[in-house]
């Protein structure tokens, strides 16, 4: 500690003890006579230097910490506690200063204050970079998508323009078998990325828009569609083989159960049940047969229900053909 | 106004031309006609001012660096009885106002969607109210049934 005169010229030491002595690497005679500000040096803080002279002028107390030199030259964080000791009659007759060497604490301090600098940089760095990466794969899963679409639409229209040019009938069938699968494909990418989650495919709301499409388009204004479906979410990896599957029983709803112009009703229903879902397709057209069918439709039927867990069962109603397929436990 | 009767007026704005010409098919095969093909605005602007489109099917991506939407207010400001219908596969970069547009076929499209819409159209222009259920091929705007 110190004990300075404000009566004298520019508040010299007039006392100093052994700790400022050790503290500071200066001798008692060295230091008595003079102003404090010599512990100061070129990387002392102006601010709060400033802030001690206005404290002194307005005769107030402070504590602040401030860098300070040695004799030595070498530095030390100094925790300086200044307070002005009045006399009777309240004027300031000393100041009086304790000085502590908190250099460990600020350096501690201050490494603290960096490293969670370094981590903030490090942590909006990196964040800038996942940004950028996830703006990128968002931008790549758009163009893809993009491609895809247009390349679907480009497939559709080259089996289109080839199907015109086909005079046998039974290869036109097949083709035109052939464009309404794609056409089905088509179907379940463009709902699939209509919706807003991409990893889950409402296979009712998918069935409804082909069912519409099929009978729609099949130009064939005597044949009802009545739908009561609930939304059922299946996951987006199996949304194409379920999308042909359903395909091929609307198709053969239309074309086998109803065929040569036959007036009649399709109705599709479903929702959830215990165990997974169920999807209902009715038609009150002429029925199956009991001989397995050898054509490719009701092979994809089969080969694509296993692969997605589901299965299918054909039934015979009185008049007409019920088809119903059950998705078990997807999860 | 007296309404347009079939076979209606079709103006094609596509840049691929496979696509193109599988429209202009699906269209003849619902017994309407063609009345121009255009890859670009500027084949759109080259076209004859006093010939309007009953309907314009305009692509958002078009040649020459040109897009659906100048196409669009094109139409709007010769042709201001046509109905645009945007045929694309990024139906997202429509505005929410369409630009007046009056719908949109999302791309891929099947041969059932497109004649669906096609028909829905159809009854729009000349017999509006469209008696056919609304397909799932097909978003309108609210531009769409202003017409009515
Ligand atoms: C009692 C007393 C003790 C002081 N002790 C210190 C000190 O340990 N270190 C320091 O940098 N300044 C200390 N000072 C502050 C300086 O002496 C001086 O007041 C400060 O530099 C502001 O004045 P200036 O702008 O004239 O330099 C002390 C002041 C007083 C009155």
């Amino acid at each position: 500690m110190v004990i300075t005169d404000p009566s004298q010229p520019d508040n010299p030491i007039v006392f100093c003890n052994e700790a400022f002595q050790k503290l500071t690497g200066y001798d008692q005679n060295e230091v008595l006579g003079r102003n404090c500000r010599f512990l100061q040096g070129p990387g002392t803080d102006r601010c709060s230097i400033d802030k001690i002279r206005e404290a002194i002028s307005r005769g107030e107390s402070i504590a602040i910490e401030l860098l300070n030199y040695r004799k030595d030259g070498s530095t030390f964080w100094n925790a300086l506690y200044l307070s002005p000791v009045r006399n009777d009659d309240n004027s300031i007759q000393f100041f009086f200063a304790s000085q502590l060497d908190v250099t460990n604490h600020i350096v501690a301090k201050d490494r603290a204050i960096a490293q969670r600098e370094e981590i903030e940089n490090e942590v909006a760095k990196r964040t800038g970079q996942l940004e950028a990466a996830l703006e990128a794969k968002t931008l790549l899963l758009h163009e893809v998508d993009h491609r895809v679409k247009n390349n679907l639409t480009m497939i559709g229209s080259l089996l289109r323009l080839q199907s015109r040019t086909i005079g046998d009938p039974e290869i036109t069938a097949k083709l035109e078998a052939m464009m309404e699968r794609i056409d089905a494909l088509a179907t379940v990418h463009r709902t699939l990325y209509q919706s807003d989650d991409v990893t889950k495919f409402d296979v009712s709301a998918f069935a409804v828009t082909l069912a519409q499409d099929v009978v729609g388009s099949s130009g064939r204004s005597n044949i009802l569609l009545a739908t009561d479906l609930e939304p059922i979410l299946i996951p987006a990896g199996h949304a194409s083989s379920l999308g042909l599957v359903l395909n091929e029983i609307l198709t053969n709803a239309i074309k086998h159960g109803l065929r040569e112009g036959r007036a009649g009703i399709l109705k599709l229903s479903g929702g959830s049940t215990a165990n997974g879902a169920e999807i209902r397709i009715d038609d009150d057209g002429i029925g199956f047969s009991d001989e397995p069918s050898k054509g490719l439709g009701r092979m994809l039927v089969e080969r694509l229900t296993k692969q997605t867990g589901a299965t299918v069962e054909w039934s015979n109603l009185d008049p007409g053909t019920c088809v119903t397929i059950r998705l078990n436990d997807w999860n | 106004m007296e309404r347009p009767k079939p076979p209606l007026s079709v103006l094609i704005v596509e840049d691929e031309p496979l696509l193109a010409m599988d429209v202009e098919m699906m269209v003849e095969d619902a017994g309407h006609r063609v009345m121009a093909e255009a890859a670009s605005l500027y084949d759109v602007e080259a076209l004859d001012p006093a010939q309007s489109p009953d309907i314009a099917f305009v692509d958002m991506q078009l040649a020459r660096n040109t897009t659906g939407l100048q196409v669009c207010s094109l139409i709007q400001e010769r042709w201001s009885n046509t109905i645009i219908i945007f045929v694309t596969a990024n139906p997202k970069k429509i505005p929410d106002d369409f630009s007046g547009a009056h719908g949109v076929i999302p791309k891929p499209f099947s041969r059932h969607g497109f004649m669906n819409a096609l028909r829905y159209l159809q009854e729009s222009v000349c017999t509006p109210p469209p008696i056919t259920a609304l397909p799932g091929s097909f978003v309108p705007s609210e531009h769409l049934a202003a017409t009515w």
